[in-house]
């Protein structure tokens, strides 16, 4: 029947073990991709779809870079998926707009991309504030309170639904071995070396080298190869208006236009734990900002109102583990999963074959939380 | 279709895409329309394809129609009231808007 | 902000035999009770337009039938009973068990409030079960059901060459008051399959438990039967036409045929309409006696949140007597809960009831969903807003997609503006069929507000406290 043994498992069907699975079979590798069944906590669902550079990596300049690079291979990666599957990722790097509706929130914002700036030293952090007509000729329609906006050329969006299935397929184009409805609840080491990997007490695969991206999931699989993964839920609520012939060229912080013409207005951040239902005040919240923001999107329809469960850390950065006691072991966990997928599929696929994430991404890992930093 | 009514009792008069109409008070705009013999109510916004009204109880979506100043409406769910102006919901694109510069990348 | 907050003690959703009986019930006994009504008139669709039919054209009272002329009874008992009624109104949210109260999001004259109601009782009733076949969305196929609403409300009758397609009571008794208006359809593409023995012997246990209700239908299919050109043993059922229906084609026996029309009308039955209790976040599970999803229900209308209690079509398909009955016992539910904030469901089935299941178990049988319309070929659309066709599903879920919302995601099926009211069932049952497993393992589409149109600056205009305008600057 299906073959049981893999070079490797991920484990996690989601954006970040798909993007994992497509790049372990854009290696050649021998892949299997679990993942649970319909009713999984699935955030790409609830993804907002920016390929985001701007106002990323505060306190953290590998962060910044690690964005930029991504944004910088997305175009290639696309393409590549594209090529492969046919489908259309509806990937833009148009540039995007950080939009500020008051002074203060301007300001306080500003602050913060000077401080990266400065931080980037040479490298550069390429920003720019446009405001009054000028903004109004690149976001026609923008509400005339609105402070300002920062432009940054890097910033880009994609449909996240449509990468999933596209990764997805992909893998699949790759020989890779999709296997549903089989939740992970017990990892066995295997002697020599590789893993064993059981739902219920049913063998589902083994594998030589494992990847552990299952969102939320991660925290009980990850001590069991004697991984910790810091991670909490956070959750983002999101609304969806009909397909509209209004027309918004580039993506912001709080509204994009989707590829079919359906507008996606977010993001909220709430700390509810396990809870993926929406609430009243924090969605009247969105609708209000983007309200003022842009005055003539009053009349669209709302879709549907959507909550997702982002991954969050501490500081907010990836962490990127492996595991010294099991060799071969690897847990993943950011909530930047599009942005950085191109990144993910390439080089993070790259450390995994390798075994070992470089010295130079170990500032990832989660060891960074163990030692507490005074100036 | 339908068969059209004869002598109405309390005729309302309405337009749809400019053409004049008369309807009975109290009809749905969806029951004015199919009654005057109107049975296409808008583009697919997919495709592009023609659609009429389906349902008549609100589920279907397929009735949309815009009406002056109210906006979008389920035709099966809205009254049709004297001197009401409705027309096809526009799904295309306002060429004036796309000419949006590029800016300038340094 | 509980005490600062307007409440009424019970809040109606849907104005048919359920909901006006409850509200009646509720009301007589003193309770401040408010009725939503997405209509302009009381009835639901079974009563709809009955005051206006006895108001203004008396004369068609005797072609609509009895049972129809029996809601001016119910209207007028509802006018009196001091219940608020609100017409016009679509709920397009309720809160869920995570905010603070419970809450309706409502639209009433194109604005959006908030109501806080104790107790919400859902009549929402039932939508005919999606029929898709090709060419099932040009304009001039409509549901049998929108072409009768359309007769009581506005007095719309089709011409001469009307077809009618698919079965279920309602194609037959639409079809008989058609007759009675002296309208003959060019024909009846009845597809149902011939009545097995189970069928025959459960119309016998019918045919005694509800001699009245059994011989009506009888009566009615019998003068469609006689009158009218029926078509047995219909299949693949094809709509044709440039930019609206022309034609229809149909098998009978390996044999294609074609009939020019500009209307046809289909029907496949009803089922639940669900939306706003799966929206709600209550429990349900798939009813394979009756092919749907259908609400947990325990006593006359509990559900698995305490504060909404479920009635009549909606809570699962039993007709207006049994929806009557419903409202009159969860009546005495919602009370005691209103008392003491505990649920004591009412456990005794009255004879009445009991006789009316017996009804149902034959309707359910021999009038069961249409093979061709459960799992459609290849090339049919299913999602009629986002024009997903059969083969897209049966394509990712090959693929190794194993349920609707994963399918949403991936084709966008369901994400139009019906909220796949159109298609739900069908994906469902698609999906199942591919997989070789039962229904309710493959599971519904998540389904979440808004249930009814919304837009952005109505919600952002929405006082979250009635009279509190908390306007953005």
């Amino acid at each position: 029947m299906t073959k049981k043994y893999f070079d490797v498992a991920v484990i996690g069907g989601g954006l970040l073990g798909s993007s994992f699975a497509y790049g372990f079979g854009q290696a050649g590798l021998s892949v299997a991709l679990i993942d649970e069944g319909d009713n999984a906590i699935r955030t790409a669902r609830g993804n907002f779809g920016l390929v985001w550079v701007q106002g990323k990596g505060e306190g953290m300049r590998e962060y910044a870079r690690w964005s930029r690079k991504s944004a910088d291979d997305w175009a290639n990666f696309s393409d590549q998926l594209t090529d492969l599957t046919g489908h259309d990722l509806g990937y833009h790097q148009s540039g995007g707009f950080n939009i500020s509706l008051d002074e203060t929130e301007l300001q306080q914002y500003l602050r913060m991309l000077e401080a990266l700036k400065a931080d980037a030293g040479e490298e550069g952090y390429e920003y720019e504030l446009v405001q009054g007509r000028t903004l109004a000729q690149y976001l026609p329609g923008i509400g005339e309170n609105v402070a300002g906006a920062t432009y940054c050329p890097h910033d880009g969006h994609v449909n996240p639904l449509h990468l999933l299935r596209a990764l997805q397929e992909g893998f699949s184009k790759h020989g890779g071995c999709y296997l549903p409805l089989s939740s992970i609840d017990q990892i066995q080491p295997l002697q020599s070396s590789g893993f064993e990997l059981l739902s219920k007490g049913r063998q589902v695969a083994s594998c030589e080298r494992l990847v552990i991206a299952a969102g939320h999931g991660s925290v009980g699989l990850g001590q069991q190869v004697s991984i910790r993964i810091p991670i909490y839920p956070e959750q983002g609520q999101i609304i969806v208006t009909e397909r509209s012939a209004e027309q918004l060229a580039y993506p912001t912080n709080m509204i994009r236009q989707t590829d079919e013409g359906t507008f996606m207005l977010g993001a909220s951040a709430r700390d509810v734990g396990f809870n993926s239902e929406t609430t009243t005040d924090t969605l009247q919240d969105i609708v209000r900002r983007c309200a003022s923001a842009f005055p003539h999107l009053r009349s669209l329809r709302i879709q549907r109102n959507w909550a997702a469960l982002r991954i969050m850390t501490p500081d907010g950065f990836p962490v990127y583990s492996q595991s010294e006691e099991f060799p071969g072991a690897f847990a993943f966990s950011c909530h930047s999963g599009v942005t950085l997928a191109a990144v993910h599929a390439q080089d993070v696929c790259r450390w995994v074959v390798d075994g070992t994430i470089p010295t130079d991404y170990r500032c990832f890992g989660p060891e960074r939380f163990d030692v507490s930093t005074t100036n | 279709m339908f068969r059209p009514r004869t002598n109405l009792t309390d005729p309302v008069n309405f337009s749809f895409e400019g053409r004049r109409l008369t309807a009975s008070r109290g009809d749905t705009i969806a029951a004015a329309l199919l009654g005057s013999g109107v049975f296409i109510f808008r583009e697919s916004a997919v495709s592009g394809i023609p659609r009429g009204p389906f349902c008549m109880i609100g589920n279907c979506y397929e009735c949309f129609v815009q009406v002056g100043a109210m906006g979008v409406v389920q035709a099966c769910l809205t009254e049709i009231t004297e001197g009401m102006q409705i027309s096809k919901v526009s799904n295309s694109i306002d060429e004036s808007e796309m000419g949006i510069k590029e800016i300038s990348k340094r | 902000m509980t005490t600062q907050l307007p409440l009424c003690d019970v809040a109606v959703i849907g104005a048919g035999p359920a909901g006006l009986t409850a509200a009646c019930e509720l009301a007589e006994g003193g309770r401040d009770v408010v009725v939503l009504d997405e209509q302009a008139a009381p009835g639901g669709q079974i009563y709809k337009g009955v005051e206006k039919v006895f108001a203004d054209r008396p004369q068609d009272i005797r072609f609509l039938g009895g049972e129809y002329a029996g809601g001016e009874r119910l209207m007028h008992r509802f006018r009196q009973s001091g219940a608020k009624y609100r017409p016009g109104v679509s709920v397009w949210q309720i809160t869920s068990d995570q905010e603070p109260e419970l809450g309706l999001g409502l639209i009433e004259n194109g604005s959006a409030q908030m109501l806080y109601p104790k107790h919400v009782i859902l009549a929402t009733g039932a939508m005919e079960r999606p029929t898709p076949f090709e060419g099932w969305t040009l304009p001039g196929v409509m549901t049998v059901g929108a072409a009768q609403s359309l007769l009581k409300s506005s007095r719309l009758l089709p011409e001469d060459d009307v077809v009618l397609a698919g079965t279920g009571p309602l194609l037959y008794l639409y079809a008989a008051q058609l007759a009675s208006f002296g309208i003959r359809p060019q024909a009846i593409l009845d597809t149902r399959p011939s009545m097995s023995l189970r069928a025959v012997l459960l119309g016998v246990s019918a045919l005694a438990a509800c001699p009245k209700s059994m011989l009506k239908g009888m009566k009615w299919l019998w003068s469609v039967r006689v009158k009218m050109n029926m078509v047995r043993g219909v299949h693949s059922l094809k709509a044709q036409g440039e930019d609206h229906l022309r034609s229809v084609s149909y098998e009978v026996r390996g044999y294609r045929h074609k009939l020019s029309t500009s209307l046809l009308l289909v029907h496949d039955g009803v089922v639940p309409n669900t939306w706003l209790s799966m929206s709600a976040g209550i429990r349900h599970h798939f009813d394979s006696a009756q092919s749907c999803w259908v609400p947990d229900i325990h006593g006359a209308g509990s559900t698995s949140r305490k504060c909404i209690s479920i009635i009549g079509d909606g809570a699962r398909i039993g007709g207006a007597s049994v929806a009557a009955m419903q409202g009159e016992r969860v009546a005495c539910e919602v009370d005691t809960y209103l008392r003491t904030q505990h649920c004591s469901t009412v456990a005794t089935q009255s004879r009445a009831l009991r006789r009316q299941r017996r009804l149902r178990r034959f309707l359910d049988c021999a009038f069961s969903p249409t093979a061709d319309f459960q799992l459609p070929a290849d090339e049919t659309i299913v999602c009629r807003c986002e024009e997903v066709t059969a083969r897209e599903i049966r394509q990712v879920a090959a693929r190794g997609c194993m349920g609707p919302n994963q399918g949403k995601a991936f084709t966008r099926c369901g994400m139009g503006p019906c909220m796949g009211r159109k298609c739900a069932l069908t994906v469902s049952q698609v999906m199942a069929n591919a997989h070789g497993v039962p229904v309710d393992q493959i599971g519904h589409y998540r389904i979440r507000s808004p249930i009814r149109p919304i837009t952005v600056g109505q919600f952002a205009d929405m006082a979250l406290v009635p009279g509190q305008d908390k306007k953005a600057s």
